[in-house]
């Protein structure tokens, strides 16, 4: 789930605020100046636009009480008329067509900015849920508001452009009407400020509730739940958790609309027609007095409203501000962060050997850099995996041509060794030696090309199957090998079904017509990645119960044929694959236990054999 | 790849009839109107006194004043009024602001749960066919997603149109009162009606077809930012893949905006025109020549009606919209009221003889999921006598899981049918029928409540403690439970709850079995849990859920062969059918094909010679 956007804004200097938004500003202008000046151009456009009218029919009222004549008056009417059809013009292309285009092009940037980041980043930051959820979902957040900032400068430079042109105008009628609008927004500034604090404080309040009621929604949402709701009582039980949270949401929006009346609707009310009416009142007199002109007394009248309308928007943008800049913060903290399994220099030999020589790992995700932005609040939550070894001490060598067996329980640390293998973690301490070389100096997307994977959490990508297979771009060339790695896979029955061959698209993510996989034929496919292409070492995270008894069967014999002259790590969760290994190295609570081939594990007696025999147990008779 | 996914032209909107239109509007205001008339009557009242009270303040007002100087009224007549006018202004303002600060913030949250709860009644009691059609459950969230949005727009878009109809029934009447000439300025934007349905068009024409490039992006995101395809992606090509994907969509992007975005552009120039320079320009030259030329206009008149022109303008052109946006309400209400009017058809007769112990018998069952090309089942027939073991083995997609889902009746068999005792069970208490039932899904789920009433999953009742701290312990989730801070009234899940426990996956399975230990049901379906666990703990868990079973008849789906040996009857079922039936050792004996399956399992663990024995 989302989180929800945490706004409460730390102090922040006003210095820091403008620096954090200049940044972004600049970052548009660089990556679309188109935008960036066509904002600046529409918020002067529809700053004019929206005082327009007031200046225009200031002349041609004060016009009518003069007695001009028509001539004169008409000639006022048909500026007007050409401002508009001028300014209507720029309006509609921009906001019918252009302003979508760049904003489209602006976010897609960002996006591929922070993709490309997101790519770079260590797996052991997806591995941590805090990270994941309070930062990268916050992330994806700032590339939205990055259009936002920039619409709420242009809207800001209307409301500057809008607002001191009124003002002049007032300014120009009765400086004394000025000055009480200038009173008006000092104390709507002040207010606003109250109001913001209790619809803050509320909003804070009533989180708690809304998860509750999120959560109850999801309940009835999802079809995991029918089944379960369908044979047990807790429909009766949620729907009393339902009236009480209710009541507690009712409780809650009472006594802070209460406050918010009190604080805010009460005093605004006041002033606001105290002003409304106190100007007319005034201008009246000196309307009686003619010291003014009907065109000035109407215009002051009708831009009271107005004018506090430009400045309550005003402020209220402002005030949005500090909390870009928090999220920008983040963002640019993103953009920063410096991953820490970092490629070498040196070029990937052929494949000879795999060692690892003491290697322990240990989550560690306090230098991730959200922390430097938590509120206290959040810096407590501990986070469970963080400081005990997922691995511990463990030594272990592979040869050419070897193939080895990985068993244990789950969460016994055999995951974690293949990313470790693969160089998606490094170790905490202890090395992993390629052909008796740290890993860490070889080009790290090299090194990762030498060996191929499939995991037990393989994925199938909106792509062709070519491309699924080619794990990426797909050549009209690669068309035999990406069939033959198919069939040896057990998939070329199945694809002689599909009408478009390995063109077909997978999933119906892009493309309606998609072609949906079974998951056992979705295994199929993610084997072939490995067959397809020639690589010396081959890692087999063993695919768990998506097969049925046969299938699964005849899959294993597919892949001991294909394993047969190549190296070959086996994740083993069942013990059925471990026959085929040399050796078998038996994992427990990230240590390595026993080592040893089928044969002499079960001589010796201990975990690996227990294991075994439970899991043998029916099948002998 | 990125072949053009233009959807065909059925995305059409439908249209409804008229007469269903008004009734689903007002379906969706009668819901308010249910919940507290008080409140229904006090929102609409507020725009009934708002409306001509701004148009007198504002226009009328000042009319008067400009007026009044022209023709030398005394002044304090113009003051007094003004005093007035503003005095009741102030004290509505305040006491709207009441309203909506107070009344109508307690009373959204109430209105809002009890429509909420109104269809959260009707979804736990509708089919489960209804989750797994499509097409149903888009509507369905659909439904669940707006019902209270809609409801709350409904009532709004009325109130625009109330406040509408007033402002330009003042702002006509002072028109028609100046110059009826004028009127024809005001009516104006009547003409432009095509222009706005144009909008419309293009408006639909780009949402829809800018939803797949949409999807295609948060695809493409989700590749990079999930934990789940973070590996993947390091080990080969397919992020660049992923980002020219990416840039694919803003190409598609900018030849739909150029589409139709253009034409857009200049349907709104075409309206703007129509409306701020032809209708209240020309208006406004009228005004001007009959004040000035022709002198039979003031220029208090003069003023008001540039003012008066624009709101009318305005208020009509908006007047049409209001329909239109109704017109869309309406749409989503037939939605809401669509699946509030569903008819169950899985249901019981009135006073229904209870579930009692028996044997269950399918007689030549057959079930097809609905829009489904095949029989799902085909002609099963097998009795579960009482107090019976028995194994159901066989594929994935074999039939095993609609099997239990037709034995629980969360689906009605279309041929054949299922007794109960002899009697059919469509004959019997639906929710006694049910309750006889304990059950552990592959898929179970954990809800976020307490421990307690994890295990129940019912309203509590006496006695409750004891059985639930006994059923825990039976099922081997106790120690763990046990050193939670709360216990047993620790709440499962951090869902929303800072201090909930976030039980693993075993553990939670565990509190799970231990619902078929709190309840002493007849029957028991007990789901072969998945490799989310380890063999150790996987076989333990075998074995309690087996104790757990002890004197009731059980059906026990098996994922691994090994695991039905024990049972009183293995039924071998492939491709919907039940195609072999017996004892594990009457099956092997046959040496069909469960014999088969059964030796490939077991030679990885016993050997090729042994197994063939």
């Amino acid at each position: 789930m989302k989180k929800e956007a945490k706004n409460k804004a730390p102090r922040q200097s006003v210095g820091r605020v403008l620096k954090n938004n200049l940044r972004m500003v600049i970052k548009v202008a660089r990556l679309t100046p188109e935008y960036f000046f066509t904002m600046i151009l529409e918020g002067v456009v529809w700053g004019l636009i929206n005082s327009a009218y007031s200046v225009f029919t200031v002349k041609l009222f004060d016009a009518l009480d003069m007695g001009l004549p028509f001539k004169d008056c008409a000639l006022i009417v048909g500026v007007m008329a050409a401002f508009y059809l001028f300014a209507y013009a720029v309006d509609a292309w921009y906001w019918q067509y252009y302003n979508p285009l760049v904003k489209q092009k602006l976010h897609l940037k960002l996006h591929s900015e922070l993709f490309k980041k997101a790519h770079t980043l260590d797996v052991a930051c997806y591995d941590d849920p805090a990270f994941y959820n309070d930062f990268v979902w916050a992330m994806d957040e700032s590339a939205t508001r990055s259009a936002e900032i920039i619409g709420d400068i242009g809207k800001l430079i209307n409301r500057i452009v809008a607002g001191t042109t009124l003002f002049t105008l007032i300014f120009s009628i009765d400086y004394k009407v000025s000055i009480v609008l200038l009173i008006n927004a000092v104390l709507s500034i002040f207010i606003n400020q109250f109001a913001n604090k209790v619809s803050f404080e509320q909003e804070k309040e009533m989180k708690v509730m809304w998860r509750k009621r999120n959560y109850i929604n999801r309940v009835y949402h999802l079809a995991d739940y029918a089944k379960e709701l369908r044979i047990s009582r807790a429909h009766d039980l949620i729907m009393d958790e339902m009236d009480e949270n209710t009541e507690e949401m009712v409780k809650c929006s009472r006594k802070y609309g209460k406050k918010y009346f009190l604080l805010y609707g009460l005093f605004n009310s006041v002033l606001g027609n105290a002003i409304y009416f106190g100007v007319m009142l005034y201008m009246f007199t000196r309307l009686l007095d003619g010291a003014v002109l009907v065109g000035a007394f109407t215009a002051s009248v009708g831009m009271i409203w107005r004018v506090r309308w430009l400045l309550s928007d005003f402020v209220e943008r402002i005030t949005k501000f500090p909390k870009h800049s928090l999220f920008l913060e983040k963002y640019y903290g993103f953009l920063n962060f410096e991953p820490r399994t970092v490629s070498g220099e040196s070029e990937v030999p052929h494949f000879e050997s795999l060692e690892l020589r003491n290697v322990s790992f240990a989550y560690d995700f306090t230098a991730n850099p959200k922390y430097e932005y938590h509120e206290a609040g959040h810096k407590e939550q501990k986070n469970e995996s963080e400081g005990t070894y997922a691995l511990k001490n463990v030594s272990l060598k592979l040869n050419k041509g070897e193939k080895i067996a990985i068993v244990g329980y789950n969460g016994a640390g055999k995951t974690t060794l293949i990313k470790l293998l693969l160089r998606l973690y490094d170790p905490t301490d202890g090395e992993v030696l390629f052909n008796g070389v740290n890993a860490k100096n070889y080009k790290l997307d090299d090194y990762r090309a030498k060996i191929g994977t499939v995991f037990q959490d393989f994925k199938i990508y909106a792509a062709s199957i070519g491309e699924n297979v080619m794990n990426g771009h797909y050549r009209e060339e690669d068309r035999e090998t990406v069939e033959s790695a198919l069939e040896a896979s057990g998939f070329g029955d199945k694809l002689r079904t599909l009408e478009n061959g390995i063109d077909t698209t997978l999933t119906r993510e892009f493309d309606d017509k998609g072609t949906n996989l079974s998951g056992g034929e979705a295994q199929k496919v993610a084997i072939a990645r490995v067959f397809a292409r020639p690589y010396e070492l081959i890692i087999m995270d063993e695919p768990s119960s998506a097969l049925d008894p046969i299938a699964e069967y005849e899959l294993n014999q597919a892949i001991s044929r294909y394993a047969a002259d190549k190296t070959v790590i086996f994740i083993s969760h069942r013990l059925s694959t471990t026959r085929m290994a040399d050796r078998i190295y038996m994992f427990a609570n990230g240590s390595l236990e026993e080592v040893g081939s089928h044969d002499e594990l079960m001589a010796k007696g201990g975990k690996y054999a227990e294991m075994f025999d439970l899991q043998a147990e029916k099948y002998k008779m | 790849m990125a072949e053009k996914t233009k959807k065909p032209e059925k995305e059409k909107k439908k249209k409804l009839p008229f007469k269903r239109t008004v009734s689903n509007l007002v379906f969706a205001l009668r819901q308010i109107w249910e919940a507290s008339p008080l409140y229904f009557v006090g929102y609409y009242l507020m725009t009934f006194i708002y409306a001509p009270l701004d148009f007198l303040t504002g226009t009328y007002l000042i009319r008067m004043i400009v007026n009044g100087v022209e023709k030398n009224t005394p002044p304090e007549k113009i003051i007094t009024y003004m005093l007035i006018v503003g005095a009741v202004q102030l004290t509505v303002n305040i006491i709207s602001n009441y309203f909506w600060n107070v009344v109508n913030a307690g009373m959204y949250q109430q209105i809002g749960a009890k429509i909420q709860k109104k269809l959260f009644n009707k979804a736990q009691a509708v089919e489960l066919a209804c989750y797994e059609n499509p097409a149903f459950y888009d509507k369905y969230v659909k439904a669940m997603d707006e019902a209270y949005n809609r409801t709350r727009k409904v009532m709004q878009t009325l109130d625009d149109l109330i406040w509408r109809l007033i402002t330009l029934g003042c702002n006509s009447f002072l028109l028609f009162f100046i110059d009826p000439w004028l009127i024809p300025f005001g009516l104006f934007p009547l003409m432009l009606g095509f222009v706005r349905r144009w909008i419309n068009k293009l408006n639909h024409n780009i949402a829809v077809e800018r939803k797949p490039i949409d999807r295609r992006i948060k695809y493409v995101r989700r590749t990079f930012y999930l934990g789940e395809y973070s590996k993947e992606m390091r080990m080969g090509n397919m992020y660049l893949r992923m980002l020219d994907e990416l840039k694919a969509t803003y190409v598609d992007f900018k030849a739909m905006l150029k589409r139709h975005a253009l034409k857009r552009a200049l349907a709104k120039y075409i309206q703007s025109i129509g409306l701020e320079v032809i209708c209240v320009m020309g208006a406004m030259l009228y005004a001007v020549w009959s004040t000035v030329s022709r002198g039979t206009m003031t220029v208090g008149d003069c003023i008001v009606i540039l003012g008066s022109i624009g709101t009318i303008s305005y208020c009509l052109s908006n007047a049409v919209q209001t329909f239109a946006d109704f017109g869309e309400h309406s749409l989503f209400m037939e939605d809401v009221r669509n699946f509030l009017d569903h008819e169950i058809k899985l249901t019981s007769p009135e006073n229904a003889p209870k579930a009692e112990r028996g044997d269950i018998s399918f007689e030549n069952v057959s079930f097809r999921y609905e829009g489904a090309d095949d029989d799902t089942l085909k002609n099963v027939s097998f009795t579960l006598k009482q107090g019976e073991h028995i194994a159901l083995v066989g594929q994935n997609g074999s039939g095993k899981t609609t099997l239990v889902k037709l034995l629980l009746r969360l689906y009605d068999v279309n041929e054949g049918k299922i007794t109960l005792g002899g009697t059919d069970i469509r004959e019997i208490d639906l929710n006694s029928y049910r309750e006889s039932f304990s059950c552990v899904f592959q898929d179970f789920k954990i809800f976020s409540m307490s421990v307690e009433q994890n295990v129940f999953l019912r309203r509590s009742k006496e006695g409750d403690r004891e059985l639930a701290e006994y059923a825990l312990k039976e099922s081997g989730a106790y120690d763990k439970i046990a050193t939670l801070d709360n216990g047993m009234d620790t709440t499962l899940t951090r869902e929303f709850d800072e201090n909930g426990a976030n039980l693993s996956i075993g553990e939670q399975q565990k509190v799970s079995l231990a619902r078929v230990f709190a309840e002493d049901t007849p029957f028991a379906v007990l789901d072969e849990p998945s490799s989310a666990l380890d063999p150790i703990a996987e076989h333990k868990m075998f074995e309690n859920m087996m104790r757990a079973a002890k004197g009731r008849s059980v059906i026990f789906i098996s994922h691994r062969l090994s695991s039905a040996v024990d049972a009183d009857k293995i039924y071998l079922m492939d491709g919907g059918s039940i195609v072999e039936s017996g004892t594990h050792a009457e099956l092997m004996a046959k040496n069909g094909k469960y014999a088969e399956m059964f030796r490939l399992q077991a030679e990885n663990y016993v050997g090729k010679e042994a197994a063939v024995k």
